[in-house]
């Protein structure tokens, strides 16, 4: 059971860097980002592939940053002129790209068979309870570090100035912001953390494959940020755990309803998915966490 | 200060939510006493229409024992999970069957990638493995033997339908197929039958979400194939039999059973898959376990990954009784001993065999899929496969063999 709370936290932490990294673009400056399982997959397979090579699993994950941040500056640069719903097609095509090159370069990436045996880092040392508990403690501790650091920016001139590109790019340009440099910054950093949360991921699975990384993942990150409170780092992080424990939780729910068959109530778990977030939206659309805007402080 | 008062009572919920987590399956731990076995099939996702039928097989498998006294004097318990035929799904699945469950195996894995993520967790934490994937990759991870399959590997698969092309007279053999898991190896073993008969083989890999394949078509037919496998699934494989069909390809078609299936004969115009030859590893349906479990099920026609599974969970459960234990270790040191004991008494059921072990007399089960039998590695020793060809519109049996 013990291990089992570990599992689940450190999931848990993983989908929160995700929802971080989703709150940073879709609630910090108003970008729709519906391809985060790519960067998310990007991480994960730079990462395997680097430490694949020889690399130390710091590398990699250094690795994985960098090339989240490539790819956020070239999704960002092909795209300057697409806003709203274009934008949010071109990312979720591009996720799907991004999934069928890692299944088709099979000289690169193995194709569906995908990567396994990726090294976890201290795994031999600390024994499987150790590195599980050691691993629980570094996602956590990446998930502290990153959350406050965002929750700095939310605060800072900048993050005001994000917010009011959100608000109205028109004006803020107007303003004299440079709203593009903004957008490439922003959609960087946020794939950044998407990718070092797809290098967590690899070395704590030890596997990852094209079936990976499914646009479902997407979805669960949208309902946690959506259910913490879009434009605040901490209702992000509050919604991921939330969705996991949701989604682990319900798991226990055929113990109380024995009459359901397993495939229906595998049905039903999907529907209460659908169900949790259209309540949310209908009864709490600002979120669990609702975003605080302070005002700007006078100096 | 003010606002602060409402996250603290935020965080109270979602604690109380986190605390109720760790109530919940403390039930579960209380019970102790039956022995546990967890399938974690597909019951949604691509894999859906054949995880809940597995799932329902096992636990009327294990119903059955129940009703015969269990094992070892203990009633045996079937928890289902659904991998969503997703690994990432399929590994947090994976971890409750086996940190909250305690389960002493996990039967039916179906999709290759999902057994791929979830092997590591069963042999870290010594808990047995039996899957329905076919990947060749999957026997060679480091399982210490923790991991058995009942499908014929990629290897055995391709050789099969290149020693069939090459009886039925074929040279020029073209190998279509989206990209898989197996594709690759398949046409390995394919070439490797067809150059042994002195024919010449090509290969091309598609995208399977396509609508239209004229392109493909074109590079097929330039390279004057007189045979052409299908390695595809029944979407991407209809599309393919019409385009052919339209350029006015004459020569052999050979496809996957369950891609070529009734319901896609049914879907396009009888000449378009006329004398296509399907190739699937068989069940054996003469024998006594296939017909036990048509009855047991209540399904006139159950699909291989069905009868497989009945055969995986009727194995475990005599490895345990003839281990005398429960332990994964216990199913792993003793599967072969009840699978293909050289002077077992043959048995075709788990309550059979069950009474036999009692009395202390090896068994060999001889399975609804065929007779079960296992390398050191995992993989299944022999097959039977099932040849059938469209005639007048309809899958006819040619032979098994």
């Amino acid at each position: 059971m013990l291990a089992y709370l570990i599992f689940a936290l450190t999931i848990g932490g993983i989908y929160a860097l995700l929802a971080l990294s989703l709150n940073l673009i879709w609630g910090g400056i108003g970008l729709v980002n519906l391809g985060l399982v790519g960067f998310f997959a990007l991480g994960a397979y730079a990462s395997a592939l680097l430490t694949g090579a020889g690399l130390p699993v710091l590398f990699g994950w250094g690795g994985a940053i960098i090339v989240g941040a490539i790819a956020g500056l070239i999704v960002t640069l092909a795209t300057t002129r697409l806003r709203d719903d274009y934008l949010a097609i071109v990312t979720l095509g591009l996720a799907e790209v991004i999934r069928l090159v890692a299944l088709n370069e099979r000289w690169l990436t193995n194709g569906s068979d995908g990567i396994s045996g990726i090294q976890a880092p201290l795994k031999s040392a600390l024994g499987n309870q150790g590195f599980n508990i050691f691993y629980l403690v570094l996602v956590s501790a990446v998930v502290l570090v990153v959350w406050l650091v965002l929750r700095r920016l939310d605060r800072s001139p900048y993050g005001r100035a994000m917010k009011a590109i959100r608000e109205d790019q028109e004006l803020a340009g107007f303003a004299g912001k440079n709203v593009l440099g903004f957008k490439v910054q922003a959609f960087a950093v946020s794939a950044a953390i998407a990718g070092l949360a797809g290098a967590l991921y690899a070395h704590f699975q030890s596997y990852v494959s094209p079936d990976h990384f499914q646009p479902l993942i997407t979805i669960y990150i949208f309902l946690a940020v959506a259910a913490g409170g879009v434009g605040r780092p901490a209702g992000g992080v509050l919604g991921a755990y939330v969705v996991v424990f949701f989604l682990e939780l319900t798991r226990f729910l055929p113990d109380l309803v024995p009459a359901l068959a397993p495939a229906q109530f595998a049905a039903c778990r999907e529907i209460l998915v659908g169900v949790a977030l259209i309540l949310v939206l209908r009864f709490r659309p600002q979120g669990l966490l609702p975003e605080q805007i302070l005002p700007a402080p006078k100096s | 200060m003010n606002r602060y008062t409402v996250n603290r009572r935020h965080f109270l919920a979602a604690s109380s939510l986190l605390l109720g987590s760790a109530a919940l399956p403390s039930f579960a731990w209380a019970q102790g006493e039956p022995i546990k076995i967890g399938t974690l099939t597909p019951l949604t996702g691509s894999g859906g229409p054949y995880g809940p039928v597995m799932a329902d097989t096992v636990k009327a498998v294990v119903d059955e024992v129940n009703a015969a006294g269990g094992i070892l004097g203990r009633k045996i318990e079937v928890v289902s999970e659904d991998d969503q035929t997703n690994p990432e799904a399929g590994v947090r699945a994976a971890r409750k069957l086996i940190d909250v469950d305690a389960v002493s195996a996990i039967v039916g894995t179906w999709a290759s990638s999902v057994t791929t993520a979830v092997a590591p967790l069963c042999w870290e934490s010594k808990t047995f493995l039996a899957t329905v994937s076919g990947a060749d990759s999957i026997t060679e991870l480091p399982h210490q033997g923790y991991l058995v399959r009942t499908q014929p590997n990629t290897t055995l698969q391709g050789r099969k339908f290149g020693e069939f092309a090459a009886a039925e007279g074929a040279k020029r053999v073209f190998f279509v197929s989206p990209q898989t898991p197996y594709a690759e190896s398949q046409f390995e073993n394919i070439t490797k039958a067809i150059e042994t008969a002195g024919g010449e083989t090509a290969i091309l890999i598609y995208d399977d979400k396509k609508p239209s394949y004229r392109s493909e078509v074109d590079e097929v037919l330039r390279f004057e194939p007189d045979a052409i496998i299908f390695g595809g699934y029944t979407p991407d494989t209809t599309v393919m039999l019409k385009e052919l069909y339209r350029a006015g390809y004459q020569g052999k078609k050979i496809a996957f059973a369950y891609a070529v299936n009734e319901k896609l004969v049914d879907s396009v115009p009888a000449d378009v898959v006329e004398g296509c030859y399907t190739i699937a590893p068989s069940s054996n349906e003469s024998s006594t376990a296939y017909q036990r479990l048509v009855k047991l099920i209540g399904v006139d026609k159950p699909d291989p990954y069905t009868v497989q599974v009945y055969d995986q969970v009727n194995l475990i459960l005599m490895a345990m009784a003839a281990a005398g234990e429960t332990t994964g270790t216990a199913i792993k040191d003793n599967i072969r001993k009840v699978s293909q004991a050289a002077d077992g008494t043959r048995v075709d059921n788990a309550v059979d065999g069950l009474k036999l072990i009692a009395e202390g007399k090896p068994v060999n089960y001889d399975g609804a899929s065929g007779p079960c039998d296992f390398t050191d590695k995992g993989d299944i020793s022999d097959s039977s496969f099932r040849y059938e060809q469209v005639r007048d519109g309809k899958l006819t049996l040619v032979k098994i063999a």
